[in-house]
């Protein structure tokens, strides 16, 4: 490619690559079914290096990627084919740590476990959680506002980040807030964390570490069915009780993960995980109306962890969940769908009647607090057309949930992964007005074209079923 | 004088705002200036509270203490205490909040949905009714403290949080900047979850502990064995309120440079936390040359024919 002689002029010995069989290292994020071979990969050290790097891209009209460690399940980070890669993976310091402001700030490639450990002897830590979280960078979350299983009571990095400098998609370098929470003007930053690498590349980060908590206590409750587990969910928030974390484990999820890590979870229709964090006497409380409501809900076992090893393995079993699956199913499928929590048992009834319509099996391990909802649905890749009918399931429980009042993802983004499905939550309008929030960071098209908003050249002309959006929906019933 | 335009729907509000483009008058959006004046008093519908979801879609021209008062029947609550009684449109446009943005944030951190009309009658929605969601853009956040100029705010989805069963103040005096740091450090590093923690300056830390009857209790008790300071009524965030309700200007610091913020200051209602001090008179506040060529960029896309004041 014509500009790896001039980024090489640019960037430090070894920070280009060019060589065919080590670009295809770069070819997918964690999304492995899109598969793109870069032209050109560079690994800039500093914020001056990226803003080098981009202008050149801007000046040979060349598309880019910023790749953090490639964990994204959207293919937020896939490659453009004549286009260049630029990771953050050498941008890895910790540029300060201020325990009396209780801020971090970090370079894009720091992992995120890395800013919690970097402040943990100060009692402090970085709340954000993916499961991810030993190897995605803070970069990473930045791009696709990454939550997590506690991001019920903490929220998501959008809420945790105060400061960012950004390497706009020109080449100009914008400041975005700072350890202060107040900004004036429009929430820029609040519109970057998110955006999925479309609107710049962020260099520097500027985070929030909070105090850990005094307590954190977890209890696991085993029910006879979801709808059982889902009333102790509704029971919880009726009783004013914000937990740290509600999960929720069907028969099926319960099944692999005891074969695959043999957590020795009792044999249950549902199971029912919720986390208690904060001062002694709040979490007692809390637990004692947690187990009162568990039981008037119908849960015949309930474990308190009293200590971090108990906790670990009531846990153990939910994280492994996922990768569990390879023991019941040859392939899975990973969709990512958010319902209101109270349309839970509903859309959990419907997956069932897709199940059977279907003739595959969805198993349903999910974020009951915020019905986020990860329904795992099982394939054979070598049965002649079930991987196209696992993701024909898989859209059909995405319109359920879009049904529901939800949306299309809670957490693994839009991506290149449901860019066409865009429309069935957003009209043209709200499409367009993103469009143009887009044009104004990115006049040029030229940073992560192809995710996020759908442009006919992905998806063609017509555009699936549009359904009135939720605020849009609210307005109308009300309408006299 | 300019005609105020009450508008009653979010339709009108296209209406009126795509007449003005054609007709070349400027609209104002609570901002001075402008041959039309739009008002959002009459678009005050809550379309939608759902109780299990802690969730509720709202107007713009909504007021916080309507909504509060129709939440507080399911014992539940919109967490945005700024002062006065300023409207849902107003709280996001202008980015207001009060002491309790220490534990839930502002309004930033509680909308989850916004329809907004552009500056040329374009009617857009992002985000939804569920808090956890990333699908598009995040058009809620941008028009946070967008202070009317990339168009109207017209309804709103936000997260509830439930009404605390108990909530009792604490107020501490402080002598000078590095005893306010000192015991706002006390009690910001302590096992304690408080929702306020204030400096009112000169004078006093004022915390706020809410919750169960009894955990709230004992917070205060462990506060007070920490930092000293009696329980007060709750008057003084009553006055805290009138104070910021006045303040001019906004101080921004590291909230880790509390002591040396408080030093150049002579009376400040400061939320430790945030990093934010509300200052009688107004402070001009340095942005980054780029960060409002950026802003003037988004302004020529949404209201591309600058109909907005």
């Amino acid at each position: 490619m014509v500009l790896a002689g001039d980024l090489r002029r640019l960037l430090p010995p070894g920070a280009v690559i060019d060589r065919p069989e080590q670009l295809k290292t770069y070819e997918c994020d964690g999304l492995t079914g899109h598969r793109v071979v870069p032209s050109l990969v560079v690994l800039p050290e500093t914020t001056e290096q990226v803003q080098a790097v981009v202008r050149e891209c801007h000046a040979a009209g060349v598309p880019f990627v910023a790749r953090g460690a490639g964990t994204g399940l959207s293919g937020g980070a896939l490659p453009v084919a004549d286009g260049v890669v630029i990771s953050v993976a050498r941008m890895n310091r910790i540029l300060e740590v201020d325990v009396a402001g209780e801020r971090v700030v970090v370079e894009p490639g720091v992992t995120n476990l890395q800013v919690t450990e970097a402040v943990a002897g100060d009692g402090l830590f970085y709340a954000p959680d993916p499961s991810s979280q030993q190897v995605c960078t803070i970069g990473g979350n930045v791009a696709e506002n990454s939550g997590g299983a506690h991001c019920l009571k903490y929220g998501f990095t959008v809420n945790h980040v105060t400061g960012l400098v950004v390497v706009l998609p020109d080449g100009e370098v914008v400041r975005l807030g700072g350890k202060s929470l107040e900004s004036p003007g429009p929430d820029l930053l609040g519109a970057f964390v998110g955006s999925e690498g479309t609107l710049g590349i962020a260099t520097e980060i500027t985070l929030r570490v909070l105090p850990r908590p005094e307590c954190v206590r977890t209890v696991l409750a085993a029910f006879d069915s979801t709808d059982a587990a889902g009333a102790a969910v509704s029971g919880i928030v009726a009783a004013r009780i914000l937990p740290a974390a509600v999960e929720m484990m069907d028969r099926l999820t319960i099944e692999a993960a005891e074969a695959a890590v043999h957590p020795g979870y009792p044999d249950a229709a549902a199971l029912l995980l919720v986390e208690l964090d904060g001062c002694i006497p709040q979490v007692e409380e809390d637990l004692a109306a947690v187990e009162s409501i568990c039981r008037s809900c119908g849960s015949w076992e309930i474990r308190v962890a009293a200590d971090a090893q108990e906790r670990a393995l009531l846990w153990k079993g939910r994280k492994s969940a996922f990768a569990a699956m390879g023991r019941v199913a040859n392939d899975y499928y990973v969709q990512d769908g958010v319902v209101p929590r109270t349309k839970l048992p509903a859309v959990l009834r419907r997956i069932a009647e897709l199940e059977r319509e279907y003739g595959l099996r969805v198993g349903n391990v999910f974020h009951a607090g915020d019905g986020n909802l990860h329904p795992l649905v099982l394939y054979d890749s070598r049965t002649e057309g079930e991987p196209e009918r696992a993701r024909q399931l898989a859209e059909a429980i995405l319109e359920a949930c879009i049904d529901a009042g939800g949306s299309l993802t809670g957490e693994h983004g839009i991506g290149v992964d449901k860019v066409c499905s865009m429309p069935l939550l957003f009209g043209a309008d709200d499409l367009d007005a993103m469009q143009r929030l887009r044009r104004a960071f990115d006049p040029a098209g030229l940073c992560n074209p192809g995710k996020v908003l759908p442009t006919p050249r992905l998806c063609g002309e017509v555009p699936g079923p549009y359904r009135a959006h939720p605020l849009e929906k609210a307005g109308l019933a009300d309408r006299f | 004088m300019p005609t105020v335009s009450e508008i009653r729907s979010v339709h009108e509000a296209a209406e009126v705002l795509a007449l003005a483009a054609a007709e070349g008058r400027r609209v104002s959006i609570g901002r001075p200036g402008g041959d039309v004046v739009v008002s959002t008093e009459r678009l005050d519908q809550v379309l939608e509270h759902e109780a299990g979801d802690l969730t509720a879609i709202v107007e713009a021209g909504v007021r916080v203490r309507d909504l509060n008062e129709r939440l507080a029947e399911h014992g539940q609550m919109l967490a945005l205490d700024p002062p006065g009684n300023p409207t849902i449109g107003a709280c996001v446009a202008a980015n207001l909040s009060g002491p309790r943005r220490h534990r839930y944030g502002t309004a930033r951190d509680l909308v989850i949905g916004v329809t907004v009309v552009l500056g040329d009658g374009t009617i857009a929605s992002s985000g939804g009714k569920v808090v956890k969601n990333v699908a598009g853009y995040d058009l809620g956040k941008l028009f946070c403290g967008s202070e009317g100029r990339l168009g109207l705010i017209a309804r709103v989805a936000l997260r509830l949080h439930p009404r605390p069963e108990s909530e009792r103040t604490l107020s501490v005096p402080v002598d000078w900047a590095s005893d306010a740091q000192r015991k706002a450090r006390a009690i910001l590093t302590a096992p304690l979850a408080p929702s306020a923690v204030d400096v009112h300056w000169p004078g006093r830390l004022a915390v706020l502990f809410e919750g169960g009857r009894r955990s709230v209790e004992e917070q205060l008790a462990a506060a007070r064995d920490l930092v000293g300071g009696a329980e007060d009524s709750g008057a003084l965030w009553e006055e805290a309120a009138a104070r910021q309700g006045q303040a001019r200007g906004r101080v921004r610091f590291p909230p880790g440079a509390l002591a040396g913020t408080l030093a150049r200051l002579e009376q400040a209602v400061v939320r430790v936390s945030a990093g934010v001090a509300h200052v009688p008179s107004g402070v001009v506040s340095r942005r980054d040359p780029a960060a409002v060529a950026l802003v003037e960029r988004i302004r020529a896309e949404f209201d591309p024919q600058g109909v907005l004041v």
